[in-house]
């Protein structure tokens, strides 16, 4: 059973006869895909010179990256599928069980282990993928041809991925376990992209396109070979199956037309901070047409075009599944089914979704440069979170969450863990809550709420950011909704610029020691009445930031708010309740006869 | 020579030390001659203390403990 309608195919359509073949059974995420099999012969295509066939990289290797660059997407299909072929593989399942807790512990080479790095970087953060990756590489002893067969397997996970997600196959074996408990690791931000590279990072060899099949086929169809082709041509038979790809998925127009599928690949390619996809993206939708201001306006946002409603669902379908899997559900298909998409329609909207997520994962780790000079260039400044809502990669260099482990086993079923994160967290949360209702009264009903809507969607939170910020979030939303059906209130989210002009009017010198000046439970009375007292936004601010000491990034996170906008807000806040503090606190003989000794 | 609203408005980064160092340099030397600035910045900087250091919102322990229950309690009944 998947999402769409399934179709019988006879039991000699030469692809399932291949999966049986080599795999002892046929997949149900093809099975799933029946109603186009010319979709289902050119990924084979694929399978067949990527993971099959034996070049530079072992088929346990391969399957490797595939097992652990699924558990980094915690795609339960995928990862029950190869589990079970390292299995049949003769793997040890000891070694298997191993290798998905923890690889760097586990019984493999330096190599393999520096191999598992590269793909998980590659499959989750692409963006942060440099030259430098591909030297550590080389030191580990890897050959380009096999870097190159490294990026291709990612780039294949994450289209296996990205496909079962959108058709929902059920698994076809007992569901393993997802488990990515390790913590990322750090990042360095000086080997962020800025969607300028200076060329391929693997070696490559020229064709013609007057002699080469494939590159005769990319002039043809496009006018130009495309330069993710050219750092291909170590593997000119991967080039002639990635071109049947293309063939199947891009350039049939029967279903869907060829500028609802170019939108799809330009959308989902900016929010993958693809530079590189997006320029050569506007390019094809121009000679189809399509002007490259308007080009740019549905990269940006696609919701400010004079699209169709039913184009604009589409394209939030895909982005939905790109950026957002584990929030995807039978609804959104359901979603399509109601704008008037039929189900091969539907069907092509998944694989062209997947098709972008394997040609965008080649593209970051071959480091192409554009064909075309670039209208627009992702640059750092993209991945500030205020920006990141939709984006399918975490929005900050991933940094270790203390509560990862804890998370990922109440993930994988272990109810009785979640206690301990409630007991860690609820000081925190009750403390927002009073931030933001404003009195101490509800305050604990709302508690225990948000940490059951916590617990209910603890299957979505996927670690981009840390588990607090995620869980404050919440806390954040409960508080306001808490609020508005007692009375209106500004959302906390709104973009305001009135955070200017606040001028400080007390300028009296305070006591060098003011906190004996009075009792600890008198401060602690006059900073609740004067943080009560803030106007909501600032309130929250201050809150966040200063009594429950959450970074100012993790601050704008919680928010949603640029890391600006919340700094302004906190000054802001801060100022105000030196206001409202300095008549307790300011230095008099009376008060503080100490001060004056100085 | 930097205006007390020019200084006003990198402040932020001044106290949460995240200014560089030649702005930092440049908004020292305003601090050094303006005393209303010192004044905002010394207060502003035990305001920040205070609030931090104050336990205003603070939730019992035993209250701590019987969240953790009754959340516990709600979830599994549910699983159930």
């Amino acid at each position: 059973m998947s999402y769409l309608r399934e179709a019988e195919l006879a039991a000699d359509f030469a692809p399932f006869v291949s999966f049986r073949e080599h795999f002892g059974f046929v997949p149900g995420l093809f099975r799933a895909q029946a109603l186009l099999p010319r979709a289902i012969e050119a990924e084979a295509g694929i399978a067949a010179v990527v993971l099959l066939k034996q070049e530079a990289l072992s088929r346990v290797q391969k399957e490797y990256i595939l097992l652990k660059v699924a558990a980094a997407h915690h795609n339960t299909y995928c990862v029950t599928a190869h589990h079970h072929m390292l299995c049949s593989l003769g793997v040890p399942e000891s070694q298997l069980n191993q290798i998905i807790i923890d690889y760097r512990r586990a019984d493999i080479s330096a190599a393999d282990v520096a191999l598992l790095e590269f793909a998980i970087k590659l499959g989750k953060h692409a963006p942060w993928i440099s030259r430098e990756d591909i030297v550590t590489l080389r030191n580990h002893g890897f050959t380009d041809e096999s870097v190159l067969e490294a990026v291709l397997v990612t780039g294949l996970t994450n289209f296996l991925c990205t496909l079962s997600v959108g058709l929902g196959p059920a698994p076809d074996f007992e569901p393993q376990k997802v488990y990515c408990g390790e913590t990322s690791q750090q990042l360095n931000y000086q080997g962020l992209r800025h969607g300028e590279s200076s060329g391929s990072y693997l070696r490559a060899v020229e064709y013609s396109a007057a002699s080469f099949p494939p590159f005769a086929f990319f002039q043809e169809q496009f006018g130009f070979v495309p330069n993710i082709f050219r750092a291909q041509t170590l593997r000119p038979d991967v080039l002639e199956a990635e071109a049947g790809v293309i063939r199947a998925v891009l350039l049939t127009e029967d279903l869907l037309s060829r500028v609802q599928k170019e939108c799809i690949l330009l959308v989902i390619s900016a929010a993958n901070l693809n530079t590189y996809c997006v320029a050569v993206h506007c390019e094809m939708l121009r000679a189809l047409g399509v002007s490259v201001e308007d080009s740019d306006q549905i990269a940006m946002d696609h919701h400010q075009t004079d699209l169709s409603e039913a184009d604009k669902a589409l394209l939030d379908f895909a982005l939905k599944l790109a950026s957002r899997p584990a929030e995807f559900r039978l609804e959104d298909v359901n979603l399509l089914r109601c704008q008037g998409f039929s189900e091969e329609q539907i069907m092509e909207g998944v694989l062209m979704t997947a098709l972008t997520s394997f040609l965008n994962t080649l593209q970051m780790g071959l480091g192409t440069t554009p064909d075309f000079t670039p209208k627009r260039v992702f640059t750092p400044k993209d991945l500030y979170p205020f920006h990141a809502q939709s984006r399918p990669i975490s929005d900050a260099a991933p940094s270790e969450d203390p509560d990862a482990a804890l998370v990922a086993r109440v993930q994988n079923g272990e109810i009785d863990v979640f206690e301990e994160l409630v007991r860690r967290h609820s000081r925190r949360v009750f403390a927002v809550l009073i931030g933001i209702v404003g009195n101490m009264d509800d305050v604990r009903d709302a508690t225990q709420d948000v940490f059951l809507r916590a617990f209910e969607h603890i299957g979505s939170f996927q670690g981009r950011s840390k588990f607090s910020t995620w869980l404050i979030s919440i806390a954040i939303n409960s508080g306001t909704d808490f609020l508005r059906q007692r009375k209106p209130s500004e959302p906390l989210g709104e973009v305001s610029d009135e955070e200017e002009g606040f001028r400080p009017r007390q300028i009296q010198s305070w006591a060098d020691n003011p906190e004996q000046l009075c009792a600890a439970s008198q401060r602690s009375h006059l900073v609740r009445e004067g943080v009560l007292r803030l106007p909501q936004k600032y309130r929250v601010a201050v809150l966040l930031r200063d009594i429950s000491q959450l970074s100012t990034e993790e601050a704008a996170a919680a928010l949603r708010l640029s890391v600006p906008a919340l700094k302004a807000r906190l000054l802001r806040g801060r100022l105000m309740l030196r206001e409202s503090l300095t008549p307790y606190f300011i230095r008099t003989e009376k008060r503080n006869p100490d001060a004056q000794l100085r | 020579m930097l205006s007390c609203a020019d200084f006003l408005a990198e402040f932020s980064d001044y106290l949460e030390d995240a200014a560089d160092p030649d702005l930092r340099a440049r908004l020292e030397e305003h601090l050094h001659e303006c005393k209303t600035c010192q004044v905002i910045v010394d207060s502003t900087k035990k305001t920040i203390r205070i609030v931090t250091d104050s336990d205003s919102f603070s939730v019992p322990a035993d209250h701590v403990e019987s969240i953790v229950k009754d959340v516990m309690a709600r979830i599994r009944d549910k699983k159930r």
